[in-house]
């Protein structure tokens, strides 16, 4: 390995002393230990810096989001507590020419992926009709809401908001990890990280220019406005919230204020002659569009579950009777159950006609006899993943696993191969992170945001999550994931 | 527009907001003025400050408070007392980040900072010497906010309510100040004392610059036209912001009527005349009609229900109903009783 430092002029005694690149792709060196061309001036200012000044940014950064409450809960533990959110001051970094690449390969991605919404839902399924999804692997998804079908969206919107998971692999290739169509969070997250990071660091960006990320507000207000029912003009838009209890409750309360629009619970709305209404001091006032960050089985306690005293009751009838929208659509789970990401390039190459832009991680379907055999055969190279979880729970890194662990889930997958698949193992690619007394390697992975409504857009950048032990694959923050400020730097200085 | 949650959330943030301004101003004055007194002397004062602040039933089950460590802790930190500071800053700090969308960031940055500040104390007892330390820490906080309040704040439906609460909760403390003096065991009225509890004694002193009698103190505590925290004052100004949000939300209409009454009242000097006869009953039917004008609000800011099947919706969790002030049936038949303060379940 080569030791970096060597080669960065002004190093000393920095920060990047002993830096040694971990396995797989680095995405700040080269294999021989230069800087990379976009990583050359960040990794001349880290030089310069000590342990000692790293961790008074480090503490500048935490008592920000300390004071502005920006947190997150993680439930598994007793207290319920909120953490403050983790971040890494040093940033990633993506060329004008790759995210030109990422951008497209997005939204050909979600485009694909609405368009099978629609033809699941109100369309005639065609898809399934073809044989490029079975059918039953459709209807037996927990996210395949009967109670949408025939619900028609505007545009054929289903997925207003998508956070696409994207890894880098050994060689440097963007692949996309897992969908998650319904609602993904992390985007309030993306903002303040930047925000923090022109307080603590602003001379950081003195050398670069970035794409700007204080926009989402706007463009998501604009994104939900134009799913209005008929198109109205001056859409009343609420975001709907489970309240402060929810482990994201801050992001809820951000994207309202961003978007200068109303933060309600379900107690706040009621439904009358298939008319939402919000409760206001003035009596009751209609809605036109809810960006709910509630789960499906929680919405509407008269369609889906009856003991939810988070949703509205009658907001389906609503949703049927089309004067309301909500974002994202019901029934999402359907697409991004991670039993239909195999299909998903078949599904881009169908509807599309062309090639996908982004690979998928390659997958072996554990409901297909052949697949899983091969699979259980060496599930000690693999990674094991349930379908219908999220957050990295439930996940198993075949090669980190004790010969126990690979047992149980060789049994739960025989028990139910419908409910697994298995991937190869990516070694995901790594950048510089501060762990208190220098720069280590650390894993990290990329979550973009792609907005839908009359068109499709791709917000620059994402929320880059950081594993913060050395070489845990895990980067979730529910997992002690951390984050990066992510830079989408201009043409210019790419 | 403002949705009835928020606007009830921030009401009760105007009056935690003064509720937590109005304890430290007591334990300010407990600080100082209980070292000098004689243990049977200190406690009669400690009892007349738990009555000021409403919060005997609260302190009842503890037995005597005794001494001032006790009194601190109770009126300080107290997680059980919802008149605690620390009870008062948390309930703050919670409305807010309910109605966090809609507040300026800065209001929420200071009273989450008050908060966690709060909290570097963990469940151990502030200690007596950092007791100054920490009442400045929360008087400077809470003029932080009042600054962000007026000069940071849209002036919307939002920031209506906040003032109303805080206008009502400062003349319930006031007045209840009065009745509890009014029902000191000691027979006296001590006009230095009531001043200094209600922060007016500079402007007391500027505006009459003698020795403060009691009867002008308590005529300057009620009616006092150049005092901010004259219950006429804050009558007017809680009328006026009444009558903003009445004009789009008629339920607010009766009580913006009854504050006006008691301003009207309070200005033409029928009270302090009633005052003149039967002193006590007349505050205590005042303390009632404030009460009874925080309850309306609180039912006021949600709108009478256009259909039946919407009702269950706002039932708050255990099925209690709207926040309403815990009030005795009949204010007059015992007078001198002070009123619990409105706690926001």
């Amino acid at each position: 390995m080569a030791i970096v430092a060597d080669s960065l002029q002004g190093s000393g005694d920095a920060l990047l002393d002993c830096y040694e690149p971990a396995r797989g792709f680095d995405e700040a060196f080269e294999s021989d230990g230069s800087a990379r061309g976009v990583y050359r001036r960040i990794v001349e200012r880290f030089g310069e810096l000590d342990a000692g000044e790293a961790q008074r940014l480090e503490r500048l950064v935490a008592d920000e989001f300390r004071r502005q409450g920006i947190t997150f809960t993680v439930y598994s533990e007793e207290e319920g507590t909120e953490r403050i959110w983790p971040m890494d001051l040093f940033p990633r970094l993506i060329s004008a020419t790759e995210w030109d690449e990422l951008e497209r390969g997005l939204t050909q991605r979600v485009t694909a992926l609405n368009c099978f919404l629609a033809d699941l839902y109100s369309g005639d399924g065609a898809a399934i009709a073809d044989g490029i999804v079975p059918r039953w692997l459709v209807v037996s998804s927990r996210g395949f809401e009967r109670n949408a079908m025939g619900i028609e969206v505007p545009h054929g919107a289903h997925c207003n908001i998508a956070g696409i998971d994207v890894v880098r692999d050994a060689g440097g290739r963007y692949r996309v990890l897992e969908d998650n169509l319904r609602n993904p969070s992390g985007i309030s997250y993306v903002i303040e990280n930047r925000a923090a990071m022109a307080k603590a660091c602003s001379w950081l960006f003195y050398d670069h220019a970035t794409q700007p990320v204080e926009q989402y507000g706007r463009m998501l207000r604009s994104t939900l406005e134009s799913m209005a029912p008929g198109g109205k003009d001056s859409p009343h838009v609420v975001v709907l919230t489970p309240g402060i209890f929810n482990a994201a409750y801050f992001e809820h309360a951000f994207l309202a204020r961003s978007m200068g629009v109303e933060l309600v619970e379900g107690r706040d709305l009621v439904v009358d002659g298939g008319t939402v209404f919000a409760r206001t001091i003035e009596g009751l006032i209609a809605v036109d569009v809810i960006y709910r960050r509630i789960d499906d089985d929680f919405l509407d306690p008269v369609a889906f579950r009856p003991d939810s005293t988070l949703g509205v009751p009658g907001l389906l009838g609503a949703l049927r009777a089309g004067t309301v929208t909500v974002c994202n659509a019901i029934g999402n789970g359907a697409a991004d159950d991670k039993a239909v990401y195999p299909y998903v390039p078949d599904l881009i190459r169908y509807y599309l006609g062309d090639e996908p832009i982004i690979d998928n991680v390659s997958t072996y379907m554990m409901w297909d006899p052949d697949q899983r055999a091969e699979a259980l055969g060496r599930l000690d190279e693999l990674v094991v993943k349930p379908v219908g979880e999220s957050g990295g729970y439930g996940v198993l890194i075949g090669p980190h696993a004790s010969d126990e662990e690979l047992e149980t889930a060789r049994a739960a997958i025989e028990a139910d191969p419908r409910n697994w698949i298995t991937q190869e193992v990516v070694q995901l690619s790594s950048l510089p992170s501060f762990t208190g007394e220098r720069l280590e390697p650390r894993h990290v992975d990329l979550r973009p945001f792609v907005l839908t409504g009359e068109r499709t857009e791709v917000f620059p950048g994402g929320l880059t999550r950081v594993a913060m032990r050395r070489g845990s694959l895990i980067v979730n923050s529910s997992a002690g994931g951390g984050s990066k400020d992510t830079w989408v730097l201009t043409p210019e200085y790419s | 527009m403002i949705l009835a949650r928020h606007a009830d959330a921030l009401f009760w943030v105007g009056r935690y907001l003064e509720r937590t301004e109005a304890t430290v101003r007591c334990l300010d004055y407990a600080a100082n003025s209980i070292i000098h007194l004689r243990p049977d002397e200190a406690r009669i004062e400690i009892e007349q400050l738990v009555k000021t602040l409403g919060l005997e039933s609260v302190a009842a089950p503890l037995g005597s408070l005794g001494g001032r460590r006790q009194l601190f802790a109770f009126l300080l930190s107290d997680t059980a007392n919802p008149g605690s500071v620390l009870s008062a800053v948390s309930a703050v700090r919670e409305r807010l980040r309910s109605t966090r969308e809609r507040i300026p960031i800065e209001l929420w940055e200071e009273a989450n900072g008050l908060y966690l500040r709060f909290r570097e104390f963990g469940d151990t007892e502030i200690p007596p010497e950092q007791l100054h330390e920490v009442l400045l820490m929360v008087r400077r906080a809470c003029l932080a906010i009042s600054g962000v309040l007026n000069e940071g704040m849209r002036r919307d439906e939002g920031y209506e309510f906040i003032l109303i609460g805080r206008m009502i909760e400062r003349s319930v403390f006031t007045v209840g100040l009065l009745v509890a003096g009014y029902t000191d065991p000691r027979d006296v009225m001590d006009a230095t004392r009531m001043l200094r509890l209600t922060s007016s004694l500079q402007a007391y002193h500027r505006r009459h610059g003698h020795a403060p009698d009691a009867e002008g103190v308590v005529r300057y505590l009620l009616a006092g036209t150049d005092l901010p925290r004259s219950v006429l004052s804050c009558l007017l100004r809680a009328e006026e912001s009444l009558r903003g949000v009445g004009s789009v939300a008629d339920a607010l209409d009766g009580p913006r009527r009854r504050a006006g009454l008691l301003r009207a009242r309070l200005e033409l000097g029928e009270i302090t005349e009633a005052m003149s006869q039967e002193p006590l009953p007349a505050l205590s039917e005042l303390h009632w009609d404030l009460a009874e004008v925080a309850s309306e609000i609180a039912a006021g800011v949600v709108p009478p229900l256009g259909f039946p099947t919407a009702s269950s919706q706002y039932l708050r969790p255990g099925g209690a109903p709207p926040d309403a002030d815990p009030l005795p049936a009949d204010p007059s038949a015992e007078p001198g009783r002070s009123l619990s303060p409105g706690i926001d379940r």
